[in-house]
């Protein structure tokens, strides 16, 4: 799947490109490099925070991003998601492919879930014609109000975005205070050699738009409404 | 649409800006809720000014070491089954993805919004080969169907237009027959635009940052048109400038919280995404990733006096309290970078030949300086500018004859006594009922908006006040 048969060879080209770089800074092509430390310099401005004064930030920051919370428990969970997905206005539904699903007793008659078997078209056929897309979150960050997903075999990019509403399920003890854990638990994975997903996705409340004379319209590309149940 | 938006002299830009009152208020009302926005946003994250140095020493240490970064990133990337190309100039950018689009014989495009593709022209580059290509983001589809009109403003594109000009619009263009409610609007182009999407062979979209150490790039956005340009099409192509890159996911972590929060107020933007070439077991995302590095002038900025302009992560803050950029408006500027950060970048990249009126568009109060997140001094490069500009004697004769004449006069107490002395007979003639009323060049620019009072007479002056109290007390 390269480029081939035309005049793009990226060798050649990187090598003057980088070259050029290192000569305007006056100096060799450098091969090795000490990254300072950043993260010191950052204050920790919350102090040590409870599980439950992270649900309180996570819900207040809800309020300001147009994202619903519920608190609800594995034992009722069908049902709050039912009622969710009935105040929707119930028609189809897709899931991702998550394991905690069947592990939460979790059924939604008629309801696709994301498969790698399906391929893509059919994959994002059912997604577009979803009316409410139903996933878990990986981490959730209490004070932007987000949920991290990363796509895998079972749960795709586009899950997230094209069905009309969407409602993540966040297991309380994954709630962290704020993108630093994330990205360092992310980056952590990194250093290690662990692969990640081809897209991690960072996601606070529903899509919104102010390009038009600055007033906030919420639902454009992505869905039009997000929901957040805690379990 | 290239770096250059206007052709015409910036007097002229700048008398279209000051006459367009709706602009003007438009973009004085956008400057007020955005700065109180942003302000909440900042004050939340702690010590603000703590991680404005954590940002810029993030951007001076990604600078100092560019050619590494860039070439662990381009490793990673290929590791991945991904293709990275650098570009020197735009014409080799925007080559290389006509290209890769013609050997697909692809037609049907998606772009998220990114400033670096409309300074390599690039939509013109692949409407010239034949393409359907289509802006996803809001603002800037307002815009395409408005027969492209330049983007005034580098977060909120259309800033400039109102509710009644983007319904006429649509109307026009699009057969919209709805009324001119925003979210009437945003609706509408929902529709029209998720079809798109799914038609889309190719996709593409800025970058953010690129992550060294991943091998991925970080979209920052609010609509999700970004992710769906990059889920749908079987192809994404990226474009970043090539200063746009960190580390690693901590040092953007740190930049994405100073963006979004310097940009709209917000703690994060709805969606931070990183994203790369697809993985084995993918179902959507792309099947081929290309990741096109822009140098497109950038070279010549690393190292030089402007070296501290490439840290600019594109967050628009400065432009929200310009009290410049608030009446002129962002098309004043002729450049698709406005404002203080574009007075600043689009003569290094343009040249002082076409742009060399905007390092004057200040009043150097500082303010952008005050709220940059990565602490660019831009107040000092415009100076920077005016010195160069000055030097290179590309201000006007008369200018130069006139400045050069007051220098002499303020530097020789004697000259400048004299002078005082004859400045209220002198500008008798140019003065009505006690205001200077036409003069040379350097006043006319003053007149036209203020007043400008007509000097004293001699014995009515200060100093002439002064000594004779100084004779009174017997000093």
């Amino acid at each position: 799947m390269t480029v081939s048969g035309n005049h793009h060879t990226s060798g050649n080209n990187k090598e003057s490109f980088l070259n050029t770089i290192a000569s305007k800074l006056g100096r060799e092509r450098r091969h090795e490099v000490q990254l300072p430390d950043i993260q010191s310099l950052l204050p920790d401005s919350y102090g040590s925070l409870t599980q439950d004064d992270l649900i309180d930030i996570l819900k207040e920051q809800c309020f300001f991003i147009h994202t619903q919370v519920i608190e609800s428990k594995p034992e009722i969970l069908q049902r709050t998601l039912d009622d969710l997905i009935e105040a929707n206005g119930g028609g189809s539904v897709m899931t991702s492919g998550d394991p905690r699903f069947a592990a939460y007793g979790l059924k939604f008659p008629g309801s696709f879930a994301w498969e790698e078997a399906a391929g893509r078209e059919l994959n994002i056929m059912r997604a577009e014609s979803a009316n409410t897309a139903v996933i878990f979150a990986d981490y959730a960050l209490a004070e932007s109000g987000t949920i991290v997903v990363e796509s895998r075999p079972d749960q795709g990019r586009s899950l997230h975005f094209l069905p009309a509403h969407y409602i993540a399920v966040i297991e309380k003890e994954r709630i962290v205070l704020r993108s630093t854990q994330a990205a360092a638990a992310l980056n952590r994975r990194v250093q290690a050699g662990e692969p990640l997903g081809s897209s991690i996705n960072l996601i606070s409340g529903p899509s919104n738009s102010a390009d038009i004379e600055m007033k906030l319209v919420v639902g454009v590309h992505g869905p039009l409404s997000a929901t957040y149940v805690l379990i | 649409m290239s770096l250059q938006t206007d052709k015409r002299d910036f007097s002229e830009r700048t008398t279209d800006g000051l006459g367009d009152s709706f602009m003007r208020n438009a973009v004085g009302s956008a400057q007020d809720s955005l700065k109180t926005r942003r302000l909440s946003a900042a004050t939340a994250l702690g010590d603000w000014e703590q991680w404005r140095t954590a940002g810029q020493q993030i951007r001076q240490h990604t600078l100092q070491n560019l050619d590494y970064y860039l070439e662990q990133l381009a490793g990673n990337i290929e590791k991945k089954g991904g293709h990275i190309y650098f570009a020197a100039t735009k014409e080799e950018a925007s080559s290389y993805i006509r290209d890769v689009i013609v050997q697909k014989k692809a037609k049907k495009i998606v772009k998220s919004k990114s400033m670096v593709t409309e300074e390599i022209e690039l939509n013109h580059v692949l409407i010239e080969a034949g393409c359907e290509l289509i802006e996803t983001d809001l603002g800037e589809y307002i815009l395409q169907m408005d027969d492209w009109d330049p983007p005034s403003h580098i977060v909120a594109p259309a800033l400039h237009k109102d509710r009644r000009q983007i319904q006429r619009v649509f109307t026009e263009k699009l057969g919209y027959t709805d009324d001119e409610s925003p979210e009437k609007l945003a609706r509408f182009a929902r529709k029209v635009l998720r079809q798109k999407f799914l038609e889309a062979e190719v996709g593409i979209t800025g970058c953010n940052f690129a992550v060294a150490n991943l091998g991925a790039i970080n979209l920052v956005t609010n609509e999700g048109n970004g992710d769906l340009t990059a889920a749908i099409p079987k192809t994404h192509i990226a474009v970043m400038g090539m200063e746009r890159i960190v580390p690693t996911l901590a040092e953007m972590e740190v930049l994405d919280n100073l963006l979004c929060r310097s940009a709209v107020g917000q703690k994060l933007t709805s969606y931070i995404t990183v994203m790369g070439p697809s993985v084995a077991g993918d179902t959507d995302g792309p099947e081929e990733f290309h990741l096109v590095v822009v140098d497109n002038g950038r070279s010549d900025i690393l190292g030089s006096e402007f070296n501290e302009a490439l840290q600019c992560i594109r967050c628009g803050a400065c432009l929200n309290v310009c009290p410049v950029y608030r009446h002129i408006g962002g098309h004043a500027y002729g450049s698709i970078y406005p404002g203080p950060i574009g007075a600043v970048i689009t003569p290094l990249l343009g040249g002082y030949d076409d742009y060399k009126e905007l390092p004057f568009a200040s009043s150097l109060c500082a303010a952008c300086t005050d709220v940059c997140p990565v602490r660019i001094p831009l107040h000092e490069q415009l100076i920077l500018h005016r010195q160069n500009i000055v030097k290179e004697n590309r201000t006007g004769s008369m200018e130069r004859f006139q400045m050069k004449a007051a220098g002499r006069l303020l530097s020789s107490p004697a000259l400048f006594g004299k002078t005082l002395r004859f400045a209220h007979p002198a500008s008798r003639l140019m003065s009505k009922h006690g205001r200077i009323v036409r003069g040379p060049e350097l006043i006319q620019g003053w007149i036209g908006a203020r007043d400008l009072s007509q000097p004293v007479k001699q014995q009515d002056s200060f100093r002439a006040w002064l000594d004779k109290r100084k004779g009174e007390s017997g000093e």
